[in-house]
């Protein structure tokens, strides 16, 4: 008789189980009990941001060692490159006033021309990718830094992404090619408008609603429209044209962008302070 | 389960939480990284049964439900499953081959990221089933059938009820 007792109870348990995940769920999906999971979750990211950071320093090589060991043939092609930069620098090293000037250039280039006066927070990457399933990058500031829900990030050239999540010290950005990122671009003279849709990691982002016949060509560059109501301000570059075509009878262009930014060299990013009007 | 099981099993669940998050980030293969907390309940549905399995499926994915940007209670509701499924479809199986854990946390692990995505499309997140689920599913199912002798021996430890003999001896010994 103890065996069925025992199989009941082990159903029991699974219905349960399954039943909670379902109403987390359900809550979590809930616009108005949103919050309340936001909540649970910003306070589970400050208990274990510290507890992860510690650890960070201590199993990171390790992390580096079988990425190394994964990556060998990428590590090699880095060295060849390295090798070939070092004999590059080594022959400016030689043309002091032409590098002075690029310095000077660089500086110029701190502050990115598209964040005119917007203050930003600049925030160190503390994970990339913690899901399979989502494109985002976990910052080290968050709501005691100014970082809120919605901000947008850029850095390394472009549009990095938006503020999905924001706890006491740390914040979730969504990169710009993940499958739920859409941004409206402008580009070209005069100006088009566009949704650039992010299509998953590593896949090219495509540009949407383009009339056929609208000119554009390859290496174009299309920039944050900052139309009213829009989550971005405008004049940031988000990504450039990589392939176009118009299908027979299609209603619009099928276009193939990639992002400005550099998304896999992220350590350092500047969140931008802007709310958008209403 | 005794306090000192409950002690044990946070203590497992969250240093595997912290593995994952950072050396388990950093191993990226074809844009896909491995999923360990996904280990631990077909460690427990091996080690121990469905009903362990099923609450570690639940407490280990919750826990990574708290630090992912992705729907709070999906990870749990795949792992209480997962775990119960494993623990069912082996509880009677007592075979002395060294990669039997491996083989179960293969097929187990592919159908829990597959299941993952299914679940998540069904509930809005449509770019679920847009990411490469191929080489997902080939990342974590390869590590997680690695790394299955060890958990299900750490698992063992952590949920096996003290002074007494558990499935984790068997599934122990079979590798």
């Amino acid at each position: 008789m103890a065996k069925p007792r025992r199989s009941r109870r082990t159903l029991t348990t699974l219905i349960v189980l399954i039943l909670v995940s379902v109403t987390i769920i359900s809550i979590d999906e809930s616009g108005r009990t949103r919050g309340v999971t936001s909540g649970v979750k910003s306070v589970a990211n400050d208990v274990f941001s510290p507890l992860r950071n510690g650890m960070n320093d201590v199993l990171r090589p390790i992390g580096d060692f079988f990425a190394g060991a994964v990556h060998y043939g990428a590590v090699v092609q880095e060295d060849h490159n390295l090798q070939r930069q070092v004999g590059q620098l080594r022959q400016q090293a030689n043309e002091r006033p032409y590098m002075q000037r690029q310095l000077r250039q660089l500086l110029a280039l701190e502050h990115l021309p598209f964040l005119g006066s917007v203050p930003t927070v600049m925030a160190e990457t503390q994970a990339q990718g913690s899901s399979n399933f989502a494109s985002t990058i976990e910052i080290d500031k968050g709501r005691a830094e100014g970082v809120t829900l919605g901000l947008p990030v850029v850095g390394s050239g472009g549009l990095i992404g938006q503020v999905v999540a924001a706890s006491h010290h740390t914040a979730t950005v969504r990169l710009i090619t993940d499958g739920q990122s859409k941004v409206g671009v402008s580009f070209g003279s005069p100006a088009n408008q566009a949704t650039v849709d992010g299509q998953g990691p590593n896949d090219p982002m495509n540009a949407e609603f383009i009339a056929p016949a609208t000119p554009i060509r390859k290496g174009q560059v299309m920039y944050t429209n900052g139309l009213a109501g829009g989550e971005y301000p405008a004049g940031i570059p988000v990504a450039y044209v990589t392939s176009f075509k118009t299908l027979t009878g299609a209603s619009q262009m099928t276009v193939s962008v990639r992002p400005m930014a550099n998304l896999d060299e992220l350590t350092y990013v500047d969140v931008v302070q802007w709310q958008p009007t209403p | 389960m005794t306090p000192r099981g409950v002690a044990r099993t946070v203590l497992v669940v969250l240093v595997v939480l912290v593995v994952q998050s950072t050396v388990g980030l950093d191993i990226v293969i074809g844009g896909a990284h491995p999923d360990l907390m996904l280990l631990l309940p077909i460690a427990a549905g091996l080690a121990l049964g469905p009903e362990d399995g099923a609450v570690m499926g639940f407490v280990a994915g919750l826990a990574a439900d708290l630090i992912l940007p992705t729907p709070l209670g999906l990870s749990a509701l795949v792992g209480c499953l997962v775990g119960f499924g494993v623990g069912y479809s082996t509880r009677s199986v007592a075979a002395g081959i060294w990669w039997f854990n491996s083989s179960v946390a293969l097929a187990a692990s592919a159908a829990a990221v597959m299941l993952y995505a299914v679940l998540g499309a069904v509930l809005g997140q449509e770019q679920f089933l847009d990411v490469n689920l191929v080489a997902v599913v080939g990342v974590v199912a390869t590590f997680n059938a690695l790394l299955a002798p060890l958990a299900v021996r750490v698992v063992g430890w952590a949920l096996r009820p003290s002074g007494e003999d558990s499935r984790a001896a068997i599934a122990g010994s079979r590798w």
